[in-house]
C-alpha cells in the first residue's frame, strides 16, 4: 500500500456519506451481540465474549467532473463472505432506483470500516471495476482514538505498479476535502447535537448542553489563541509580515460584539448578575440539603435523647 | 545541679535537626519531673539558652521556672521573657510540646492580669496563636485566652482579625464554646451585631451532652442581639440544636424570655416598666449595657415597621406613631438609620416630610458580580467539606449501629435470596 497517488484527481467527500457509513457500522454492531454483562462473569464462564469488530460494506455514489470528484451519496451492501463478493444483483437493483432519483450520479467506488486496507479487500475492488474503471475505496476507522484530530477517513484508489517484475493493483492514498452544502451543515449540526435519549432528567440534559458549549468555547479559544500568538510573531519580526492574513484577521475582528451602547452593557450586566444569583441560589440549595442530611445523621448516631427507640419508615 | 547543667548541655547539642530535637524531646520528657523539683534555681540557666535554636529546651526550662505562685517582681520579668520567647521561637519544636507551650502561655494571661496590664500579653498571645495552629483553620486552646485578653485591653480591633478566620478544627469543646462566646462580646463591642448573632448562635447550638454555664451566658446575650439585630427571636432553636439545649436553656433564662415577648408586642412603655423591674438581675449577668440597646432599637424597629405601610409621612406623624417626644427627635432617629443603612429614605426639611424609597441596588454592576463570584466560590469550598464529612458520617460506626437497629424487621429485602447487609 504506498502513500499517496499521482493521478492528480481532486476528491471532495461529503459529510453525509461519513454519517451513513458510521450509522451503519453502529447499528451492526449493537444488534450483532449484546453488550457482555462484567469482564469478571465473561472469564468465570471460560468464554470470551466475541469482540471482533464487525465489518460493513456499502457503495459510494456522487459525480465525477472532469478532474474533479465528489462524492454525494452512499448505501448499504451485503458481504457475501463465500464468494468474497459483494451482492450483485442488490446493487444493480439499487442503482437503477438511484438513477431514476439522481439522474448524474455513478457509483464511484465502494466503502468498508477496519483500521487498514486488507489484501481481501482487492478482490471486492476488482470486481466493481467493471462498472467503474477506477473505483475508489473509502475506509472508516471505527475505533475511537481521542488523541487523533483528524477525521479517521480514507480514501484509497488503485494504481498499477511493477513490485518484483509482476504488474499489480494496489492501493494508495489519496487526499480529499470535505464539502457541505447548506442543508447538509445544519444535519451534521443536529446529529452532533443529539442528547442521550435515555438520559431523561433535565439535569443531564442541561449538563450535556452546556458541556457542549464549553467545548465549544475551549475550541474558540485556542484557535485565537493561535491567531494571537501569530500576530505577536508578526509583530516581533519572527514571522515575515502578510498583509492578506492581516487583513482577514482585521475583517474577522471587526464581526465581533456589534453592539457597544450603554443600554447593552446595563442589560448585558444585569442578566449576568441574575444567571450568577440563580446559581448561587441553586448551590445553595444544595448546600442546604447536604448539611441537613449531615446534621440528621449526626444527631441519630450521637444525641442521646432523640428518637427513643421508635421505627421510623425505612423503605 | 549537675543534671540540670548536663541538661543545658545536651539540649544545646541536641537542637540543629529534626531528629535529634526527637531524641531530645523523649531526654527532656523523662527529665520533666528534677526540673520541676529544681524550679527555683533554674531562672539563670535560661540565658545560656538561645530561644530561636533551642526552644524545645528553652519551653521545658521556661515551664518548669513559671511553676510557682504569681508574684509581684517576678511577674514583671517573666511577662518580658515570655514574650520574648514566644517572639522568637522556632514553631515546628514546639510544636512537640503544645500543652507546655499553652501552659506557658496560660501563666502570661495570669501574670499580666496580675499586674493588672492585660495590653502587654495582647500582641505575644497571637503571636502564639500563629505558631501553635496547623492552619487557620485549626482552634486551639490559645484562641480564647487571646479574646479574653483582647474583651479585657478593650482592644477590639485586633480580636475581630481573628474572628475573620472561618474554624473547621477544633481541638477542646470548650475551647469552641469559650471562643464562641468571646468573640461574640467582642463583636458586641464593635457593633457588629450580625457576626456577633452567628457566633452566639454557634455557642448555643453545639453539641453538648449536658448543660454548661457558658450555654446559658451566650443564650442570654444571644436573646438580647437578636432583638436588636433582627426586632425578634425565634421561639425554638433549630434542630441541630442538641436536645439538651433545647428543652434546658429557656428555663435558664426566663426573665430575657419575657422581655423578648414584650418586645415583640412592641409597646415601648411595657417594655421599659419590665426593664425597671428586673434591673437587679440583668445587672448581675453585667448586661444592662445590652439591655438599654435594646430598648433603644425598639423605636429603630417601629420605624422600620412604618417603611412598609406610608410612602411619605411627616416627622410630626412619625413622632407619634413611634412615641418620640418630638418630630426632631424623629428626625435624628431616622438620619441615623439613613447612615447605618437601615432604612432608605429622603428627609425634605421644608414641610418635615419624610419619603420611603426602595433599596436602590440595581444588581447590574461590577462589583456586584464580583461579590456573587466570590460567594459562590466560598460556597463551593463549603459544599467540598460538607461532602466528605457527610461520607465520614455515614461510615461512622455508632451511625450505622444506630441506624441497623432501628430498620423494620421486614424489609422487601427479606424476600430476596440476597443477604442482609448488616448484621447488626
Amino acid at each position: 500500500m504506498a502513500s499517496s497517488s499521482s493521478s492528480g484527481l481532486t476528491f471532495k467527500l461529503h459529510p453525509l456519506v461519513i454519517v451513513n457509513i458510521s450509522d451503519h457500522y453502529t447499528r451492526v454492531k449493537s444488534q450483532m451481540n449484546p453488550p457482555p454483562l462484567t469482564s469478571t462473569s465473561a472469564t468465570v464462564n471460560g468464554v470470551e465474549p466475541l469482540q471482533q469488530a464487525p465489518r460493513v460494506y456499502g457503495c459510494v455514489i456522487g459525480v465525477q467532473r472532469g478532474r474533479t470528484v465528489e462524492i454525494f451519496n452512499s448505501f448499504e451492501l451485503l458481504y457475501d463472505p463465500s464468494t468474497h463478493s459483494l451482492d450483485r444483483p442488490f446493487l444493480e437493483k439499487k442503482q437503477e432506483l438511484y438513477k431514476k432519483v439522481f439522474p448524474h450520479f455513478y457509483i464511484l467506488g465502494w466503502y468498508s470500516t477496519g483500521s487498514d486496507a486488507q489484501e481481501s479487500d482487492m478482490h471486492i475492488h476488482k470486481a466493481l471495476m467493471d462498472i467503474n474503471e477506477s473505483p475508489l475505496y473509502v475506509l472508516l476507522n471505527p475505533t475511537i482514538n481521542p488523541a487523533q484530530k483528524d477525521l479517521p477517513v480514507t480514501i484509497y484508489e488503485s494504481e498499477l505498479h511493477v513490485i518484483d517484475g509482476i504488474p499489480q493493483l494496489i492501493f494508495v492514498r489519496s487526499s480529499y476535502t470535505i464539502e457541505t452544502v447548506e442543508a447538509e451543515r445544519i444535519s451534521v449540526d443536529h446529529v452532533a447535537h443529539l442528547k442521550p435519549s435515555d438520559g431523561g432528567s433535565a439535569a443531564t440534559q442541561l449538563a450535556a448542553h452546556l458541556t457542549g458549549i464549553h467545548s465549544a468555547i475551549k475550541m474558540l479559544n485556542s484557535r485565537i489563541r493561535v491567531l494571537h500568538h501569530y500576530l505577536v510573531g508578526m509583530q516581533k519580526g519572527d514571522v515575515p509580515c502578510e498583509n492578506s492574513l492581516l487583513r482577514q484577521v482585521s475583517s474577522l475582528l471587526r464581526r465581533l460584539p456589534a453592539i457597544e451602547s450603554e443600554k447593552f452593557q446595563d442589560d448585558f450586566l444585569m442578566e449576568y448578575n441574575d444567571t450568577l444569583l440563580i446559581t448561587y441560589l441553586a448551590m445553595f440549595t444544595n448546600c442546604s440539603s447536604t448539611m441537613n442530611e449531615l446534621v440528621d445523621k449526626f444527631n441519630t448516631a450521637y444525641d442521646r435523647h432523640s428518637r427513643r427507640g421508635g421505627r421510623t419508615a425505612f423503605i | 545541679m549537675n543534671s540540670v547543667e548536663g541538661l543545658v548541655t545536651q539540649i544545646q547539642g541536641l537542637s540543629s535537626s529534626a531528629s535529634d530535637v526527637l531524641s531530645l524531646h523523649n531526654v527532656l520528657k523523662q527529665a520533666d519531673d528534677s526540673l520541676h523539683a529544681e524550679s527555683t534555681r533554674l531562672l539563670p540557666f535560661l540565658d545560656q539558652l538561645d530561644p530561636s535554636k533551642h526552644s524545645l529546651g528553652y519551653l521545658y526550662f521556661l515551664e518548669a521556672c513559671t511553676a510557682g505562685p504569681v508574684t509581684t517582681e517576678s511577674a514583671s520579668s517573666f511577662v518580658l521573657i515570655i514574650a520574648r520567647f514566644i517572639s522568637s521561637c522556632a514553631a515546628e519544636q514546639i510544636r512537640l510540646a503544645p500543652d507546655k507551650f499553652i501552659s506557658v502561655c496560660k501563666r502570661l494571661k495570669d501574670q499580666v492580669l496580675f499586674l493588672e496590664e492585660p495590653l502587654r500579653a495582647v500582641a505575644p498571645m497571637l503571636a502564639a496563636i500563629r505558631k501553635l495552629q496547623s492552619s487557620t483553620e485549626n482552634l486551639t486552646t490559645l484562641h480564647p485566652e487571646f479574646l479574653l485578653l483582647c474583651l479585657l485591653a478593650k482592644c477590639y480591633k485586633t480580636g475581630l482579625s481573628i474572628l475573620e478566620e472561618d474554624i473547621f478544627e477544633v481541638d477542646q469543646p470548650r475551647d469552641l464554646y469559650l471562643y464562641c462566646y468571646y468573640g461574640g462580646m467582642i463583636c458586641i463591642g464593635k457593633k457588629c451585631f450580625w457576626k456577633a448573632l452567628e457566633l452566639l448562635h454557634n455557642v448555643v447550638t453545639a453539641p453538648m451532652s449536658t448543660i454548661n454555664a457558658i450555654a446559658v451566658e451566650a443564650y442570654k446575650k444571644y436573646i438580647l442581639v437578636s432583638l436588636i439585630h433582627h426586632g425578634q427571636l425565634s421561639t425554638s432553636l433549630p434542630k441541630y440544636a442538641s436536645t439538651v439545649a433545647q428543652r434546658n436553656l429557656k428555663s435558664f433564662c426566663q426573665p430575657y424570655v419575657e422581655l423578648a415577648n414584650s418586645y415583640t408586642n412592641g409597646k415601648i412603655a411595657d417594655l421599659e416598666a419590665y426593664v425597671q423591674a428586673n434591673m437587679e438581675k440583668f445587672g448581675s449577668d453585667n448586661n444592662l449595657g445590652l439591655v438599654k440597646q435594646v430598648v433603644s432599637s425598639i423605636y429603630k424597629r417601629n420605624i422600620q415597621r412604618l417603611t412598609q405601610t406610608y410612602l411619605t409621612l411627616s416627622l410630626q406623624d412619625i413622632a407619634n406613631t413611634v412615641q418620640l417626644n418630638s418630630p426632631k427627635e424623629a428626625e435624628m432617629h431616622v438620619l441615623q438609620m439613613i447612615q447605618d443603612g437601615e432604612i432608605y429614605a429622603t428627609i425634605n426639611q421644608k414641610d418635615g416630610m419624610v419619603r420611603f424609597l426602595e433599596d436602590p441596588e440595581q444588581y447590574k454592576t461590577c462589583e456586584m458580580i464580583e461579590r456573587v463570584d466570590s460567594s459562590i466560590q466560598r460556597l463551593m469550598t463549603l459544599s467540598k467539606k460538607l461532602t466528605v464529612l457527610d461520607e465520614l458520617m455515614s461510615s461512622d460506626p455508632m451511625y450505622l449501629g444506630k441506624v441497623g437497629r432501628e430498620r423494620q424487621r421486614f424489609d422487601f429485602d427479606d424476600f430476596d435470596s440476597v443477604p442482609q447487609r448488616f448484621n447488626i
